[in-house]
């Protein structure tokens, strides 16, 4: 996920440049973008870009009569292809939603107890600067906990943390991606695009394209497998759509795709249909593979994954038949397993030696364009050492992301040091965080919680004082460059005003700062930001154009192959692509992956996993009266064959029970799982009342999830937990 | 001010449907749509015992049928056809008597309780007398969708069904349906 | 999606149309059979005609009632839609209910014609030019109205049968079926009618008249559903499907035991049984007068039960492949 850096050694570099860039501000500036449509008098098109998920769509705002009507795709973006999903389109409703946040509020009842008093900005900034200093005082800037999930202005807050001093940030990968990332990183050095839309064979290990959709990595790969222009092997323990969709579906034991895919590197090796010339050329380490595989035969992996032995084989050799334009898909959430970083590399390592890197229907390492960066005064690096520690734990995780779990238990611990204030922008850790109880314990623990958000979050229930930011429509917003196999710069600009007495997360940062003493590091406005970052894009008339089209996509064709050249250096550390990791070893972990078998639930109980529809997005969707209409209530998937035997009805309520939580709600008696799992989606049973539709309807994951994780990248492991069914 | 004659269709690739609803979503904010009332919609078709199993989805709405039996039964003409085959409802004419519903194969027409007169799927008249495309065809991941005239021999639409085989739903009710799902 | 689009309103019309229609069949037939120039059956004539307008005009109402738009319901009779039955049925509906006020006036006993304008000021000068009396034209009225009261008594079924899109409904019989239903109610009715009116005894003349016309009617009845249901049988998958519903789905229950059974042949048996003797054995015919009262209303009960099923079953079913199941 594509984030903006600002560091020391960036402003120091650049500081000259920025002086000029302020001056050519125009202020809410909005210019309509005319598509062949006649406009009425007060119709308006404003070009600007989707907030409702991580994949960045262009749209087309339509207003009239000062409220926006209609969002239509912009289809000069080449990522989001013409498309706008049914959240893209609901965002409407996040402007007018009677439930959203409308004007600050302090708490004053108990924590979650759901006594609000409105108040004015002042009020709530000087409440919560109070608060901050007071914790600074106490326990040092260290002690405050500054957590967020991406966001085009979530920069500003990341920069406010670090102004103001504290080492802990946090962010949303290590509950999602950071296992996956981590492991192509390791490999080659960088995380790579995969390029759906011309491979020819493509599998994939639970990455439910179909329903949790990226762009354009969905649209692709509809074209691709529905066209019969690509044969798609998919792996998961639900039939999903993506699984109907599939040329063959295997529901694949959980916890076992590792296995598969060793198995499929020894085929391919003891067939000896790997590409010699690319490993001989680009990689390393390939000898110790040979030896390390020789275990994993398919045989032995049907036992471990239930797949057949024969399958494997075939699959193995059409995947290399195919290659280079053949794929093992990375999958984006990767919050899976204890050893998901292992699964990853020995998927990043499949594709290597079938050299399908940098190939036309291959992994494409992502083409990046240059954007300018508003410079502002530098602060000093935080003096305490993260709470996480993470140098210690996982010393090759990104550090400026954080561990989240490892994080909740030190601060929980109060070691190695007391963390008391919790600032939260654009995220929910309430749902987000496996073990709701757990959560509450360190909300508990706080001396003080901020949240920013749109809406009253679970999150944001439990806060001390709550921001309300305006939501995407009402706000412009920095630049964003997206890398990718088609590299684009989209730009998100103010359809309508503020409709309530909200404000961006930039006037709130600076509300904040002014009073922490640090407004010397956020003195500016969004249109000066904005506009130093349009300087340097490699576009004539840079800002005209994003104001005009909110979009910009470098044109022609993409371009392969340009690493394949014998003196590229990939980012490793022996320049090459590292099938064998030294790096690893020395860390202490695994440096060819190891196979470990997973834990698997003792007879009557379920292993839970999760996943997502295509109308929601995680959490905080399911209160959006346009998409709860699709499903109003979640349920919990199970087969048939063991619901019989619990004598558990279709639609009949069940009590499900983990180590740390129990939660009631309806059955969905369901041949699409296997019979050892269970399945529920998120975004229900909140415990915010200010989501009317869902406040108390259905029920939480996060209540069940218990806390485990990765070894190598930190990444909560999610699908670990193992739940009691009952009739309730 | 083209006067050629016109004759709108959509043609339905199904199989590339992944249920995401966007399409409905995209009707319902550009049509107003009352919240419970669709003009769109995806049936569901699940089949098979684990672990042999399938799912389909299949897209549909009004059928802008040749032969309107909504049209036919109308009592006051509040139900109409245009020359170009975009089955319309006239809403200062309806006397809510839901007539149209019941006679409709389809089930295409709801009861807009705001108004008290009946809602359906204009094909997006307003935006495709613009020269514009329907909202569910433009926003649709998949491009499941493909508008276009049956009468023009340059259109998409002509181009599909003249080399893809093709169904109507439901022919026997003799309406004549236009919505072309192709197989 | 599916739903139910009309409910009992339209079944209480649907019932009350036919009701009437079946009234001023039967009333206009009595009328019309004559006896040494007399008409046979006087009484029922007159109760006929008395009774004839008023269930339609409920009807009606209960109809606008219905309408979304109910201030908009004069929309009918700007237009004429010869396709539409509803619209053919507006205006013959129309045209029927005129008819039948103006036969119930022709009926007036004098007495009380007078006592009615001695009422309405004297004032409105134009309303007592109305008090006449149209006793000699009631045969006239008679006829014009046969073919509207059975032109009703078929639009209350082709109002269903002519919407193709439910293949419980389509098919022709179902017209016929409603009809002679229709005739059958309105024959009930005045059975009902005669022998609860306890100013005047049963004349057994009128009963057996009465009794010998629902059994044709009955019979008709019943020898169009029969039809139906073999037809159907045999009819393409949906309509098979449709018939699902009344063969073992939600309406079997309501089809065979309460319309079937006790709307149709219960009543039938109890008639049949009455005119036995003197069908048989040429005796006298002497009808009970309790088990007149419980055929009619048995047989009034079914021709409600024949609309609620159509219209609730035929809501049902579809030609749609996911539309029974939803
Ligand atoms: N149980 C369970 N836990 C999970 C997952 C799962 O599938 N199941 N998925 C994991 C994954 S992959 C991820 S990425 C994380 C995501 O976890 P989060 O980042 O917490 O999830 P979101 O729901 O995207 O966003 C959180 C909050 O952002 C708010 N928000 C939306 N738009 C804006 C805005 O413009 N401004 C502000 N200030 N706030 C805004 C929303 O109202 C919501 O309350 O969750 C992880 N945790
Ligand atoms: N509509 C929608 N789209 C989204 C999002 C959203 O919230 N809504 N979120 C976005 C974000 S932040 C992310 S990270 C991505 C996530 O997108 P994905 O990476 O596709 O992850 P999930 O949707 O969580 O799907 C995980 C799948 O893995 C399956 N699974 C569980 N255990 C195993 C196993 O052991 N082996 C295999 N092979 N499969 C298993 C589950 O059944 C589930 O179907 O989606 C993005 N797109
Ligand atoms: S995928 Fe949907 S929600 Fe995500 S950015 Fe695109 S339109 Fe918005
Ligand atoms: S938008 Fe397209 S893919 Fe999505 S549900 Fe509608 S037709 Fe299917
Ligand atoms: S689908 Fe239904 S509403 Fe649409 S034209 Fe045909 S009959 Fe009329
Ligand atoms: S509800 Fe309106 S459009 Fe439908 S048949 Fe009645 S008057 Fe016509
Ligand atoms: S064509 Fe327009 S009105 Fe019809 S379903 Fe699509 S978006 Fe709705
Ligand atoms: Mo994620």
């Amino acid at each position: 996920m594509g984030t903006t850096r600002m560091d020391r050694r960036f402003f120091l570099k650049t500081a000259g440049a920025a002086a000029g860039s302020a001056a050519t501000v125009q202020v809410g500036c909005l210019t309509y973008f005319k598509k062949g449509r006649s406009a009425s008098a007060d119709r308006r098109e404003v070009p600007t870009t989707c907030e409702l998920c991580p994949n960045k769509c262009s749209a087309i705002a339509v207003v009239e009569g000062g409220l926006v009507k209609k969002l239509n795709p912009n289809p000069e973006n080449p990522k989001s292809r013409d498309m706008l999903c049914a959240r893209g389109n609901a965002a409407i409703k996040q402007v007018y939603d009677p439930d959203r946040l409308k004007q600050p509020m302090i708490r004053v009842g108990a924590r979650g107890e759901g006594k609000w008093k409105p108040v004015s900005w002042d009020e709530a900034f000087d409440f919560a600067a109070k608060k901050l200093a007071e914790v600074k005082a106490k326990y040092g800037p260290e002690g405050t906990l500054w957590s967020s999930t991406e966001g085009f202005q979530e920069v500003f807050f990341k920069n406010l943390g670090l102004a103001f001093g504290s080492p802990n940030l946090v962010r949303h990968p290590t509950l999602c991606l950071a296992s996956v990332n981590l492991a192509y990183s390791a490999t080659f050095g960088t995380v790579p695009s995969f390029d759906l839309l011309n491979s020819r064979y493509v599998i994939m290990s639970g990455a439910n394209r179909f329903e949790s959709i990226i762009t354009p990595d969905t649209m692709d790969l509809i074209g691709g497998v529905m066209e019969r222009k690509a044969k798609l092997i998919y792996l998961d323990p639900r039939f999903t759509v993506t699984a109907s969709k599939a040329d063959e579906w295997y529901p694949v034991k959980p916890g076992t795709d590792l296995a598969f895919i060793l198995a499929m590197i020894h085929v391919i090796i003891a067939e000896n249909r790997h590409s010699k010339e690319f490993v001989a050329a680009y990689t390393t380490g390939f000898d110790q593979l040979v030896e390390h595989v020789k275990q994993y035969t398919p045989e032995w992996a049907e036992r471990e994954t239930e797949i057949p032995a024969r399958d494997i084989i075939r699959i193995a050799r059409e995947f290399s038949d195919a290659a280079p334009r053949s794929l093992y898909y990375a999958g984006r959430r990767s919050s899976w397993y204890q050893n998901d970083f292992q699964m990853r590399r020995a998927q990043a390592i499949l594709n290597a030696i079938v050299g399908n890197w940098d190939q036309l229907g291959g992994m494409v390492p992502n083409a990046k364009l240059p954007k300018g960066e508003f410079l502002f005064m530098p602060w000093d690096e935080p003096k305490a050492p993260r709470v996480d520690e993470i140098d210690k734990h996982f010393p090759l995780a990104a550090k400026g992301d954080g561990v989240y779990l490892k994080l909740r238990e030190n601060v929980l611990s109060g070691k190695p040091y007391p963390v008391k204030a919790w600032m939260v922008y654009k995220q929910d850790p309430m749902n987000a965080m496996p073990d709701q109880a757990k959560t509450l314990k360190m909300i508990e623990g706080m001396d003080f919680i901020a949240v920013i958000d749109v809406q009253m979050s679970d999150m944001a229930w439990y806060a001390d004082v709550v921001f309300p930011e305006s939501v995407y429509l009402e706000r412009t917003d920095p630049v964003e460059v997206m890398p990718g196999i088609w590299p684009a710069v989209v730009y998100r600009q103010q359809v309508v005003k503020p409709i309530h007495d909200t404000k961006p997360n930039l006037e709130i940062v600076q509300g904040l700062a002014k009073r922490l003493g640090l407004s010397d590091y956020f003195d500016f406005t969004i249109e000066q930001w904005v506009d130093a970052e349009f300087k340097e894009l490699p576009i004539p008339l840079a800002a005209e154009h994003m104001k005009k089209h909110g979009v910009w996509a470098a044109s022609g064709q993409p371009s392969y192959g340009k690493t394949l050249t014998p003196d590229h250096r990939f980012v490793t550390k022996t320049g090459k692509i590292e099938i064998f990791s030294e790096r690893l070893q020395e860390a202490g972990y695994d440096p060819l992956p190891v196979y470990s078998a997973p834990k698997q639930p003792p007879e009557n109980r379920f292993r839970l996993i999760l996943g997502r529809v295509g109308y929601f997005t995680h959490a905080n969707q399911s209160n959006n009266v346009w998409l709860n209409e699709f499903m109003k209530e979640n349920d919990l998937w199970i087969n048939p064959k063991p619901a019989a035997r619990m004598n558990i009805k279709d639609g009949s309520y069940v009590t499900v029970t983990s180590s740390v939580g129990a939660v009631k709600l309806r059955a969905r008696v369901t041949e699409e799982i296997r019979p050892d799992c269970v399945f529920m989606l998120h975004g229900f049973g909140k415990k915010s009342k200010m989501q009317s539709l869902v406040y108390n309807v259905g029920a939480s994951d996060a209540v069940l999830l218990e806390t485990a994780w990765d070894q190598v990248s930190g990444n909560a492991a999610f699908h670990e937990t193992f739940v009691n069914v009952a009739t309730a | 001010m083209d006067i050629r004659k016109r004759r709108y269709a959509l043609v339905i690739d199904s199989r590339k449907c992944i249920n995401c609803k966007a399409c409905v979503v995209a009707c319902k904010a550009e049509n107003r749509v009352p919240i419970g009332d669709f003009r769109n919609w995806i049936n569901e078709e699940r089949q098979g015992e684990y672990p042999k199993l399938r799912i389909d989805f299949e897209p549909e709405q009004c059928h802008h049928c040749e032969h309107p039996s909504c049209v036919r039964v109308c009592p006051t003409g509040a139900s109409w056809q245009r020359k170009d085959g975009i089955v319309l409802v006239y809403a200062d004419d309806c006397i809510g008597c839901r007539y149209c519903m019941i006679a409709c194969p389809y089930d295409a027409r709801y009861f807009d309780e705001e108004s008290s007169t009946v809602g359906k799927c204009t094909l997006c008249s307003h935006r495709v007398d613009k020269g514009g495309i329907p909202a569910c065809v433009e926003t649709c991941p998949s491009k499941v969708r493909v508008f276009g005239d049956l009468d023009d021999p340059t259109s998409r639409i002509h181009e599909l069904l003249a080399t893809r085989r093709y169904h109507v739903k439901e022919p026997q009710t003799g309406n004549g349906p236009q919505l072309y799902y192709l197989v | 999606m599916h739903e139910f689009n009309w409910g009992l309103l339209i079944v209480i019309y649907l019932f009350l149309g036919g009701l009437s229609a079946g009234l001023f069949f039967a009333a206009g037939l009595a009328n019309y059979l004559e006896v040494d120039g007399q008409p046979a059956y006087p009484r029922i004539a007159r109760m006929g005609a008395l009774l004839a307008p008023w269930p339609v005009a409920f009807g009606s109402a209960l109809l606008i009632l219905d309408l979304g738009t109910m201030h908009r319901f004069y929309k009918l009779f700007l237009h004429f839609r010869w396709e539409s039955p509803m619209s053919i049925g507006t205006w013959l509906l129309t045209l029927f209910t005129a008819l039948a006020f103006v036969y119930c006036y022709a009926w007036l006993p004098e007495d009380w014609r007078q006592k009615l304008f001695s009422r309405l000021p004297t004032t409105w000068k134009l309303i007592h030019h109305l008090n006449v009396d149209l006793s000699a034209y009631r045969k006239t009225f008679a006829m014009i109205g046969f073919p509207l009261s059975i032109g009703v008594g078929i639009y209350t079924g082709v109002l269903l049968g002519a919407v193709s899109a439910r293949p419980f409904w389509n098919t022709n019989l179902v017209a016929q079926m409603f009809l002679f239903s229709a005739l059958s109610s309105g024959t009930a009715a005045l059975l009902l009618a005669l022998v609860l009116d306890r100013r005047n005894p049963v004349e057994q003349r009128d009963l057996k008249f009465l009794v010998w016309l629902d059994v044709i009617f009955i019979s008709l009845e019943l020898f169009i559903i029969l039809p139906y249901l073999i037809h159907g049988s045999l009819s393409v998958l949906a309509v098979k499907q449709a018939l699902w519903l009344i063969l073992g789905g939600p309406y079997t229950l309501v089809f065979w035991v309460f319309f079937l059974g006790f709307g149709l042949l219960v009543p039938l048996g109890i008639e049949v049984y009455e005119l036995a003797p003197s069908l048989l054995k040429g005796k006298a015919f002497h009808g009970d007068r309790n088990l007149a009262l419980a055929a009619s209303a048995l047989v009034l009960f079914g021709g409600f039960l024949l609309r609620y099923i159509f219209v609730y079953a035929g809501q049902l079913s579809s030609f749609h492949r996911m539309g029974m199941l939803r």
